[in-house]
């Protein structure tokens, strides 16, 4: 009996031992979690940095180079002829709600902002985190949430407002109106102005980071795209005012390597080709050239339509298009013909020197605002404002800087009547700013300023212009997956 | 003292006192039961059988004679005598000193003893569907891996198996019932292990497969997939057995594919360059070419395999004990490619009192390999076979300009050296305390430990632009794991007069950690294997990774089996299982099981039916649990490494960023398996004929997947949630014949299982999943309605024959005479991709095996057979024509030629669109039916033996699959993947044909 005693003793023992209320309390090996995140001022730089590199990462660039330059005036698919098909339906406007891009585009903006929103909804509480920093963090965060909106609500329009991260029951979203969701980015932008350092604020590795400059450039352009021409101009000479920003001497400078957060970027993502891959991107390579000496995708063709709107003699076209024959602009090689390719051409802003990483490690900075843009949105907004003299002398400070030490080409604007002037202020915006992404938004906010001058020039543009409506395309479809998922709550544009 | 003694001894009156006390001793210590066990039909003494007393510990062995001799406490106890093959019999000793027993032959198989979860059943009490396989016939394939030999040999058992060095078997039970980890669990003597590549077959005493709720519902989270139970042989008392097993084989490709040579490969190259509108044809003159390189020749080879196994299992009433050693080899019949492993096995158990049993099942290996090339497989199938291995200079042959594949034999030299080594142990040590009226307590810790490394080095070299590596790199592999278990559990039998009670309850625990690290650098300052340590690397460029796992569970179960007169039988389970791998709400949950047995046999009220010796009807129904996912998919985790790009010029540098990036479901639970079994076991015409005919049907409910939430919530990726319904059915059956005709014994089976699989729902914002990459796109569907992982493609409907063809029927445009015309599946004249459709089902709808054997005067003789039908295979090698031109398999060589052809093979294209979208064409019949295996057996007559001391001494010689009958095109038309991305060939590594000879001798 004493045994038995033993016995039980031992099972009363062992028992329990698998019984201990904390045992299954494992959490995941080498991953912080989100119960423990933003613990340290360490911690809330890196959630912000994940915002910048969402940009740089960007799904598969092709998607945003399609539904800014592609499906524009400025630039065709590219490529050979049945590679990447669904970038033609963005070409020629046969495009549906069910469309790749369309939703890839509006995804990448959603995570984006996703992200945005948790640092300006945690960093507030993160421990020990100066005044300072916790101001700068935020300040990045509601420039980047501002940017994502930017482009969403100029490609979709209506679109869900979300400024806080989402629980599981408030997934069925409505579109807010196009109105509240340009208030949401002026008082994102109007508040990131006054969190945020100047550029040269900043240390030489924090050198991208979001401004002061930064936040206002964009700001002056979301009043341009409203049409409120005053806050336009204000905010784009406080850019010109600071003194931070100049223009390069040479125009083709500024898409070298050279050119990378020069004087003259106010915004851009940086990417470089490491071994671990970790700082790449695809931009480079699917708009290199498709064949030797690149091996690139050869995406994103200029066109003809863009070939021609340079004025004779205008170096921004060599600096902007890569032809057969051209050589590279490092010297490094000649372009060679590739007889798969149509009308073969390449955006040269995107060509990247032969570099360590390999193709889909490209180094290349995507230069997301330039002060160029700036001025150029200032001089349009003093015309707007019926002042053409002193949009004159921005016009042509950007012209002076073409042109270069050659005086026998691009010679001063002299118009003064102000839709004239309009139509010289939006050429140089094309010209200088083509293929950079720019241009989509150009078209369908000139297209509301003045339709008769766009629409006729759009329309000469064939095929391409052939199907283009500018009562339904001006806005592009809500991906239809999205209604679905919305519980139907989202309703669909115009023409969709 | 001395005299006092003595005086106590001239008493006579105390002599009969000393003899009271000391006669109990003497009757317990000296009373001897001897005798001869002799086979009923025979008359021949049988060597080795179990004689063991009831309700004891005590047992011995017969000799060589039959002979046997056992103390017993007295005279009235009860022996048991057991033996492989025959009828155990319980025979009262009633004061006999001499005993000669009889054991005849059993053919019912029914009082054998299963292994069942957690304990032991006799067959007939068993009320589960359990299928055992015993070592015998695991050990008639020559494979590294047990549980390749189960092919075929276990109803509702599918395994698709690999001849690469090594390599698993893919098991699946009862159909795939999930869209995650679909595999079985292996409980190796009361051990859960995911993997058991550490066991040999020969030290394996039988293998149960659990399958309906009843026999796997113990197993809680993780018995949903079906489980494996293996148990190990054990010591046996008796004098010392040795054992000696061995045997060498050769491995060789069972076929080749049919490829075009060079000459075909030349003219049908110019035909696609024609055809693409090039007019200057690759190889003006074809013919010139001849027969080029045959690159399956240059990557296959014989490869040996072989086994040596020595074993000593025996014991005494205070220790029973098994060692076994074992080394077992094979070489890839892809060159290059190897795999060795040593193993020690000690299977211990020490009767410490009469109480208390200590034991320990402890098994110890190493394990060293090479991987062959990587994609060596496929880069023999596709090179162009114009290019000469080496060229006149002895530079190697440059495969890449057209076939935009690399060199195999280049591969062979350059990347071959990919080295993995691994030391495991596994075991458990228990102890067993008999408590007190038949209740017993059982504690054991279990063990797994694994360190496993790998090396890989490719040094700087060219071949050509693609085929080269500029510095050389080395990357080093070096994983941990453990996995502890320990397992706390009472039984209690109870049987009075008609009725018997089995019970057991305990508890569980198991925790499992994994590190795995990873380190790469370039630049070696040699390429012997003495320098190939990562600190031997010239340049600092170097990467570095590591990821960790861990998991654990606490599990409470109970089971009790009841028996009212060996008629009625009802088995009721439960277990409680909590998993760290799931939410905190949601991390427990309860999986029972019920389920009755009738043996109308046994009935009263059952005439005398002299044809009929058993029938047995059995019922269950239970719920059962899959857990294999990742362990944290249940956390909201922060993705690392985000990096973003700061600073200018030389500051340029990446910045480290991390953030939550999807969201997590925090309620994430185990899929659940309802499953229901109804079967009938029956035995006929003196037992001659017996099986079991089982009904299944295993509904799987709240299947995890990640149906879509809305994009603009921000998540990377959906929350994966347990949503989807499916279902698999089925009828198994297991029909065994035995008889004897003259001298010879014989036996016939057949076994086999029919299975439907279909999706039953996905998820409201889920309509389907689609997965297995080909080509450009994806070739596998799973949708409701349809089976897992369904093949998704266009309907060939022609081709069209001329330009009135492309007119009148639906077209996407681009096509010319000679290209595919697909059927317009939703009517709408259009093309596109809305008439993908329902091409055809991975899942074979029936598996079948046949097996035979007779002995005659020693000589034995086995076949078994193998076939599965229903299921379709996707060649995807042949697919794969976008990159460059590989070369072409034969079937190009029936294109169409023209106007009125009716061949339904496209003209020649390299990649184009139509011909290379997923579709029919592509598609093959899976079906086959596979000589298994032949072997051939001859055991040496015992009288020789005798002579030479030798209990057993067989030579065998065998062949595995010898032929397969199938019009699948591939080398084998087995062919795995994941659940929802099955039977996509992509240039599969073969199965190989085998022919092994070897000995089993017994001393």
């Amino acid at each position: 009996m004493k045994t038995s005693a033993y016995i039980i003793l031992a099972i009363a023992i062992l028992l329990p031992l698998s019984c201990r209320q904390d045992f299954l309390d494992v959490k995941p090996q080498g991953q912080l979690t989100s119960e423990n995140y933003f613990a340290s001022t360490e911690q809330a730089v890196w959630a912000v940095n994940t915002v910048y590199a969402h940009i740089r990462q960007n799904a598969l660039p092709l998607h945003f180079i399609g539904m800014t330059d592609v499906i524009s005036d400025d630039s065709d698919k590219g490529s050979e002829p049945n590679d990447a098909i669904f970038l033609t339906a963005l070409d020629e406007f046969t495009l549906d709600p069910g469309h790749a891009s369309v939703l890839e585009m509006w995804r990448t903006q959603y995570t984006g902002i996703a992200r945005a929103n948790l640092c300006v909804e945690k960093i507030p509480e993160v421990p020990g985190i100066t005044e300072a920093m916790k101001n700068r963090l935020i300040g990045e965060a509601l420039f980047l949430r501002a940017y994502f909106y930017f482009n969403l609500v100029r490609w979709y329009g209506d679109v869900p407002l979300i400024t806080k991260t989402l629980n599981p029951d408030e997934y069925n979203q409505t579109r807010a109106p196009k109105d509240q969701v340009y208030q949401q980015i002026i008082t994102d932008l109007v508040a990131s102005i006054g969190l945020l350092p100047e550029r040269t604020q900043y240390a030489a590795t924090d050198i991208g980071r979001a401004s002061k400059g930064a936040a206002r450039g964009i700001l002056a352009k979301v009043y341009l795209t409203r049409r409120d021409y005053a806050n336009a101009e204000k905010y784009a000479l406080e850019v010109v005012n600071s003194g931070q920003y100049t223009l390069l001497p040479r125009y083709s400078d500024i898409f070298l390597p050279v050119g990378e957060h020069s004087s003259e970027s106010i915004f851009e993502i940086g990417c470089m080709a490491v071994e671990s891959w970790e700082g790449r991107c695809e931009y480079n390579m699917v708009q290199g050239v498709r064949g030797i000496p690149n091996l690139g995708w050869g995406f994103n063709r200029p066109s003809d339509n863009l070939v021609a709107e340079y004025e004779n003699g205008d170096p921004r076209r060599e600096a902007t298009i890569l032809y057969v024959g051209e050589v590279l602009p490092d010297g490094s090689g000649v372009v060679q013909d590739n007889s798969a390719l149509i009308n073969e051409r390449y955006n040269q802003k995107a060509w990247v020197p032969a570099h360590v990483g390999l193709q889909d490690n490209g180094p290349g900075n995507q230069r997301l605002l330039r002060y160029s843009d700036v001025i150029l949105i200032l001089a349009e907004a003093l015309n707007e404002q019926g002042r053409a003299g002193d949009a004159l002398i921005y016009l042509n400070m950007v012209r002076k800087r073409a042109r270069g030490t050659n005086n026998f080409i691009l010679p001063d604007v002299t118009v003064t009547d102000m839709r004239d002037l309009r139509h010289r202020i939006w050429r140089e915006r094309r010209v200088e700013l083509a293929m950079e992404h720019h241009r989509w938004f150009d078209v369908i906010r000139q297209m509301e300023v003045d339709p008769e001058y766009m629409l006729p020039r759009l329309k000469a543009i064939q095929p391409q212009f052939d199907r283009f409506d500018p009562m339904k395309h001006l806005l592009l479809p809500v991906p239809q997956t999205e209604i679905d998922l919305s519980g139907q709550a989202m309703s669909q544009n115009t023409g969709y | 003292m001395r005299s006092q003694y003595k005086s106590f001894l001239n008493q006579p009156a105390n002599w009969l006192i000393l003899f009271t006390f000391l006669l109990p001793s003497i009757m317990w210590g000296q009373n001897t039961v001897t005798g001869v066990i002799t086979d009923g039909q025979t008359q021949e003494p049988l060597i080795g059988v179990n004689v063991g007393i009831k309700n004891s510990n005590k047992g011995t062995i017969t000799d060589f004679d039959g002979k046997y001799s056992l103390d017993v406490d007295d005279l009235n106890v009860t022996l048991v005598v057991s033996y492989i093959g025959y009828a155990p019999q319980e025979v009262p000793v009633n004061g006999r000193t001499e005993l000669n027993i009889v054991l005849n032959e059993n053919t019912t198989m029914i009082d054998e003893i299963v292994v069942v979860a957690y304990g032991t059943q006799r067959k007939s009490d068993v009320t589960g569907a359990v299928s055992s396989v015993k070592a015998s016939e695991l050990q008639r394939i020559p494979a590294p891996d047990l549980s390749t030999a189960l092919q075929g040999k276990v109803a509702g058992l599918e395994a698709i198996s690999s001849s690469r060095p090594g390599a698993n078997s893919e098991l699946t039970v009862r159909g795939t019932g999930t869209f995650n980890g679909s595999r079985p669990i292996y409980v190796v003597d009361g051990l859960i292990l995911d993997d058991p590549a550490n066991l040999s077959a020969n030290e394996v005493e039988s293998i149960e497969v659990l399958k309906d709720a009843s026999a796997v519902a113990l197993y809680g989270a993780r018995g949903a997939n079906g489980v494996i139970l293996v148990t190990t042989k054990k010591g046996q008392s008796g004098k010392p057995i040795f054992s000696f097993n061995t045997y060498f084989g050769i491995q060789e490709l069972d076929r080749k594919i049919a490829l075009t040579n060079g000459t075909e490969y030349a003219r049908l190259s110019n035909l696609a360059a024609m055809n693409s509108g090039n007019t200057t044809l690759p190889y003006p003159d074809p013919e010139a070419i001849g027969e080029g390189t045959d690159w399956q020749d240059v990557i296959y080879q014989r490869a040996p395999i072989s086994s040596q196994n020595l074993s000593v299992r025996g014991g005494s009433d205070k220790m029973l004990y098994y060692i076994s050693g074992e080394v077992m080899r094979q070489e890839g019949i892809v060159r290059s490619g190897y795999f060795d492993r040593y193993t020690l096995r000690i299977n211990n158990e020490y009767k410490i009192t009469s109480f208390l049993k200590f034991g320990h099942n402890l098994s110890a290996n190493f394990r060293n390999s090479n991987g062959e090339p990587g994609g060596i497989v496929f880069n023999a199938i596709a090179a162009d076979p114009t290019v000469p291995v080496r060229d006149t200079a002895g530079r190697y042959g440059d495969t890449s300009v057209k076939s935009n594949v690399s060199n195999p034999e280049a591969q062979l030299e350059y990347n071959a050296y990919n080295r993995g080594n691994e030391f495991r142990m596994v075991g458990n040590a228990y102890a067993e305390l008999y408590l007190w009226k038949g209740i017993t307590y059982r504690s054991s810790f279990g063990f797994d430990l694994i360190n496993a490394r790998g090396k890989s080095f490719v040094p700087e070299f060219f071949v050509n632009v693609r085929q080269q590596n500029p510095n050389s790199v080395l990357t080093v592999t070096w994983g941990n794991t453990r996995d502890w278990q320990l397992e706390n559990l009472l039984y209690w039998n109870k049987s009075w007069t008609n009725h018997r009670l089995d019970v057991m309850v305990g508890t569980t625990a198991q925790d499992h950690t994994e590190e795995f690290l990873f380190g790469s650098k370039r630049d070696l300052v040699g390429v012997t294997e003495d320098l190939l340590f990562l600190n031997a690397a010239g340049t600092d460029n170097t990467y570095g990774h590591g990821i960790g796992a861990f998991y654990r569970y606490v599990s409470y179960l109970g089971r009790i089996n009841y028996g009212f007169r060996d008629r009625y039988s009802i088995t009721a389970t439960f277990r409680r299982d909590g998993s760290s791998k799931f939410g905190k709400l949601s991390r427990y949950g309860n999986f029972p099981s019920i389920a009755a047995s009738w043996r109308i046999s046994e009935e009263s009220f059952m005439p005398e039916i002299s044809w009929l010796n058993n029938l047995k009807l059995r019922g269950s129904y239970g719920i059962t649990g899959n857990d294999k996912i990742p362990y944290d998919r249940a956390f909201s985790t922060i993705t690392n490494r985000i990096f973003a790009v700061f600073g200018a010029g030389s500051a340029e540098a990446l910045n480290f960023g991390a953030i939550q990036t999807a969201v997590a479901n925090a309620t994430l639970q185990w899929e659940e398996n309802v499953h229901t079994n109804v079967g009938i076991e029956f035995g006929l015409l003196n037992s001659r004929l017996t099986g079991e005919i089982d009904y299944f049907r295993k509904f799987g409910r709240g299947i995890i997947t990640d149906p879509s939430i809305p994009a603009y919530v921000g998540s990377q990726g959906n929350p994966f949630v347990n949503v989807a319904d499916v279902l698999n059915s089925g009828v198994e059956w297991n029909v065994r014949w035995r008889s004897k005709a003259g001298k010879v014994n014989y036996f016939l089976g057949a076994t086999g299982n029919t299975l439907n699989n279909e999706v039953l729902s996905l998820a409201d914002n889920k309509t389907e999943i689609l997965d297995g990459p080909t080509g450009t796109t994806l070739a596998t569907r799973t949708a409701v309605g349809l089976p897992i992982g369904a093949f998704f493609g266009y309907k060939v409907a022609g081709i069209y024959q001329n330009e009135a063809d492309i007119a009148a029927y639906p077209n996407v445009g681009n096509v010319v005479p000679g290209d595919l015309r697909f059927e317009d599946v939703n009517g709408d004249g259009i093309i596109n991709t809305m008439d993908r459709t329902f091409l055809g089902s991975p899942v074979p709808d029936l598996m079948y095996g046949f097996s035979a054997g007779a002995d005659f005067m020693g000589i034995g003789l086995s076949v078994d057979l193998y076939g599965v039908t229903g299921n379709k295979i996707v060649n995807a090698k042949k697919m794969n024509r976008f990159f460059g031109a590989p070369n072409f398999e034969e079937s190009f060589l029936d294109y169409w030629t023209g106007e009125g052809d009716s061949s339904l093979e496209p003209r020649v294209t390299n990649g184009a669109y139509p011909n290379y979208e997923m579709s029919e064409r592509f598609l093959e019949d899976g079906s086959y039916f596979r000589i298994r295996n032949i072997t051939l057996t001859y055991d040496f007559p015992e009288t020789l033996l005798k002579s030479i001391r030798m209990t057993r001494l067989q030579i065998f010689a065998s062949t595995t699959n010898p032929i397969t009958w199938t019009s699948f095109s591939g080398y084998s038309p087995e062919v795995g993947g994941g659940p929802v991305s099955r039977g996509i060939d992509r240039g599969s590594y073969p199965v190989a044909r085998v022919y092994s000879f070897g000995l089993n001798a017994g001393f």
